[in-house]
């Protein structure tokens, strides 16, 4: 007995001092990049949170991959412009009733993509039964309710028929010249017929008609995906194939990025913030965002409706010093409103009458809030809530708060909620009772896209239950004008913005990414995501 | 014996039906909407949120969704997560990764610790013993997290002796840094009680009993101090693979290894429940193993002990 436990004891130093050597010998294996054009790129990503799905996918984790595999009826470029991908065209006479035509496509399984792929694929969507995450998006099509689900626990939306195997129909409930847009959307993909047999099964392994094919979905570990050489569309693949490595932690992806080990992050972590444009481990790139970060103080809120409302609001936005906090707290890493949506989108204008509003001058603050004042003295304190699990909530929402403390002269405080899942249930079932922190990330390139879902009348992400006759018309009216004529329009729409402040715009979110040594054509898109399909090392 | 194994095995069952229970509450308590959380910030349908609320039994009071969640359990079926894959399979992919990275982490502190705190014993007051109390104190003052990134960049980043992050392969050498970090704070708590353990049979009536009996030095403290000095440590180390496991959330945030902590985080995030019970119950478990284990080790170490 004894001899044996002397020689485990044996065993064991033997075995722990392999180990360290083995350690020692195995350092550095790590491929530091062949300058080659199918060289495989390496990019951060998140497990996916939901069953790769189309209609299903809505967080960004899944999203990366989907946009890679699939394509739609349109694909965007860089720029947030629109080309045709999947249609030949998309016509209407009335901006109501879309003919969509198709091009000869086929799904990686050989399958053709027809009329049908989409029609089912929207259809499954939007299915009280199937109970999608993505089926907000069919809301302005025919035969589906605000939130886009099918009426009636349907399974069809009467607003889609398909005419032949390469046309179908759309219906929409109201005229929108914008529809076409829209549909570079993955909630708007097409779905290969096997799908519908199993789409358990086929959402752990999907099949798509995009420029790369989904190889391997190991998971909480990697996504590996290799180009499809049949595809035909817009965003070929000028790489060997693109890996998602999926962090809990984007702090030790950016440890990668400097060892050389990872090639992409999108998205420096917050504790790089400060450093990293000065890295020489890394590229460092940064440029303006879509992204924004508003407050928005509930119409319901005592002393914020009516004309008072007006006033108050005005004189907090005045009170904000957003150049301050975004220098002080961002590192520079976000930029100061310009307005409700962001410089990226294609109807941007610089200037819009009543923007001043947006930039700080204590005095006018001050002038603005005693105004207030003498309709009805203030009572009480202005109180912003956030969530504390978004990184660096805590840090802006109390810099705000001071301010509004020291230029205003009242009491105001951050109050924190744990999870975003508990802000999210207090904001929708209405009780939360205070200002809170929104954030808008745009679905599709336009500034539309900002207004109508979150200040139309009634909308689904009206979360102030904001409510203006006059900017509701001037949306209908943008929604079927064209080109200048429309951004015209949408910049009125935002003039009425400016003056009832239903939100308080804050600033737009920068990208702020890194690269490994060696890799190139690093472009980052309308929405803040690198151009994968074009990136080389 | 086998009685003794089975009674305790029985003793088992009361404790993971309470675990169970308690963490299914606790879950049940977190503030929160997760079907909102899944929808971000989009507007959810009244319909559609009924739809996955009576997917995963979200609509029904906590005592039944136990009750319910027990049942399956019982089948082997542990549920679904958000994701669309059973808990099972997650657990089947994850433990194995934590289990290696925590036994390889145990290994180390018990290697390291016990001949550290061995040495630090005989030589009790001479510079090696100060030296290591020092070390020792530090290790447990710091937080982990700070060891894990100063050895991430300097072993990963600077010198690419080690990878920086661990990722889908996680073979033994790739582990080694993580399980060091990982073990640590134990190696520190092993060697602080191998050597006081260690000072006080040096001292003991056997110990003399052997030098009279004329053995040699190296005889002596290895046969009868170092044996008599482990019973503690023995106890420490079994309760230790548990909290290691358990402890190894931070480790595998920081080297990215997709073991059991990262999936409790990531479960905890979104209020998974059938995915945060099942882990605990896993961790209960190897509780349960492990102090059977040590009860079992206390017989072979001790000869005065026996279990009939």
């Amino acid at each position: 007995m004894r001899t044996r436990r002397t020689a485990l004891a044996g065993i064991a130093i033997a075995a722990a001092a392999s180990l360290m050597l083995g350690a020692c010998s195995s350092g550095g294996d790590d491929d530091g990049g062949s300058d080659s054009t199918d060289a495989v790129i390496t990019a951060y990503g998140t497990e996916p949170q939901n069953p790769l799905i189309t209609t299903n996918t809505n967080e960004v984790g899944g999203g990366n991959i989907i946009d890679l595999i699939y394509a739609g009826l349109v694909s965007y470029k860089a720029d947030g412009s629109q080309e045709l991908e999947v249609a030949e065209s998309i016509e209407s006479e009335d901006n109501k009733v879309w003919t969509i035509k198709l091009k000869d496509w086929q799904f990686t399984d050989g399958t053709p993509v027809t009329a049908q792929s989409f029609v089912d694929a929207w259809n499954y969507g939007a299915a009280e039964e199937n109970a999608q995450l993505q089926s907000y998006f069919y809301y302005p099509i025919e035969g589906t309710d605000d939130e886009g689900v099918i009426l009636d626990k349907g399974t069809e939306m009467s607003g889609l028929k398909v005419i032949d195997e390469k046309t179908f129909e759309v219906t929409l409930k109201n005229p929108e010249a914008l529809f076409p847009l829209r549909l570079g959307y993955s909630a708007y993909f097409p779905l290969p017929e096997v799908a519908f047999e199993d789409m358990e099964a086929f959402g752990k392994a999907p099949i798509g008609n995009g420029p790369y094919k989904l190889e391997k979905w190991e998971n909480n570990v990697e996504a590996v995906m290799v180009p499809n050489p049949d595809y035909k569309g817009n965003r070929p693949a000028k790489n060997g194939g693109v890996t998602f490595k999926f962090y809990t932690n984007p702090d030790s992806a950016y440890s990668d990025v400097q060892a050389g080990n990872l090639d992409i992050l999108d998205q420096a972590p917050p504790s790089a913030l400060a450093t990293f444009k000065d890295d020489d481990s890394v590229q460092a790139f940064e440029s303006p965002g879509t992204v924004n970060g508003t407050i928005t103080i509930p119409e319901s809120l005592k002393h914020f409706s009516g004309e008072e409302g007006k006033l108050r609001r005005q004189a907090i936005s005045r009170a904000i010093d957003r150049e301050e906090i975004t220098e002080k707290i961002f590192e520079g890493t976000r930029s100061p409103s310009t307005d409700f949506s962001s410089p990226l989108m294609p109807e941007y204008r610089e200037d819009i009458p009543g923007s001043e509003v947006l930039e700080f001058d204590a005095d006018e603050a001050k002038r603005l809030w005693a105004e207030a004042d003498e309709i009805q003295p203030f009572t009480g304190k202005f109180v912003v809530a956030y969530n504390g699990d978004g990184p660096g909530n805590k840090e802006w929402v109390e810099a705000l708060t001071n301010q509004l403390k020291n230029n205003l002269g009242i009491q105001a405080e951050p109050k924190a909620y744990a999870t975003f899942a508990e802000l999210r249930t207090k904001v929708t079932d209405r009780t939360i009772g205070t200002a809170f922190r929104t954030g808008w990330q745009p679905d599709y390139p336009s500034v539309y896209n900002y207004l109508g879902p979150i200040f139309g009348t009634g909308a689904g992400s009206n979360d102030g239950d904001y409510s203006n006759k006059e900017f509701d018309k001037l949306l209908q009216q943008a929604l079927s004008a064209e080109g200048d004529e429309q951004a015209d329009l949408l910049a009125k729409a935002q003039e009425i913005l400016f003056e009832d402040l239903p939100a308080i715009p804050l600033w737009n979110t920068n990208v702020a990414a890194v690269a490994a040594k060696g890799v190139e054509n690093v472009e980052f898109n309308w929405q803040n995501k690198p151009e994968y399909q074009n990136i080389t090392k | 014996m086998a009685w003794y194994i089975g009674r305790r095995i029985l003793q088992a069952i009361p404790v993971l039906l309470g675990s169970t229970l308690l963490i299914y509450a606790m879950v049940f308590a977190m503030p929160g909407d997760p079907i909102v959380a899944l929808f971000g910030e989009k507007p959810v349908s009244e319909a559609v949120r009924s739809q996955i609320e009576q997917q995963y039994n979200l609509d029904k009071p906590f005592f039944v969704q136990w009750l319910l969640f027990l049942g399956n359990a019982a089948q082997g079926d542990l549920g679904m997560s958000f994701s669309g894959r059973p808990v099972s399979e997650l657990l089947a992919e994850t433990i194995p990764v934590t289990f290696k990275l925590a036994l390889m982490a145990l290994v180390i502190e018990a290697v390291l610790g016990i001949i550290a705190g061995f040495y630090a014993g005989l030589k009790r007051g001479g510079i090696f013993d100060s030296t290591m109390l020092v070390t020792s104190l530090l290790v447990i003052a710091v937080p982990i997290f700070v060891f894990g990134f100063v050895m991430q960049l300097t072993f990963g980043v600077k010198l690419g002796w080690a990878p920086v992050t661990v990722g889908g392969d996680a073979s033994w050498d790739r582990l080694i840094i993580p399980a060091f970090v990982l073990g640590l704070v134990s190696f520190a708590y092993v060697l602080r009680l191998t050597r006081t353990s260690v000072v006080e049979n040096l001292t003991a009536d056997h110990v003399r009993t052997a030098r009279a009996k004329g053995l040699t030095d190296g005889q002596v403290n290895r046969r009868h101090v170092l044996r008599n000095s482990l019973i503690p440590v023995v106890t420490y180390l079994g309760a230790d693979l548990g909290t290691l496991m358990a402890g190894a959330i931070v480790t595998e945030g920081i080297f990215n290894i997709p073991g059991l902590g990262n999936l409790a985080f990531r479960a905890i995030q979104q209020k998974e429940g059938p995915t945060i019970v099942s882990v605990v119950t896993v961790m209960v478990l190897i509780y349960v193993v492990m102090s059977l284990i040590v009860d079992l080790l206390y017989a072979w170490l001790d000869p005065r002990i026996r279990y009939a």
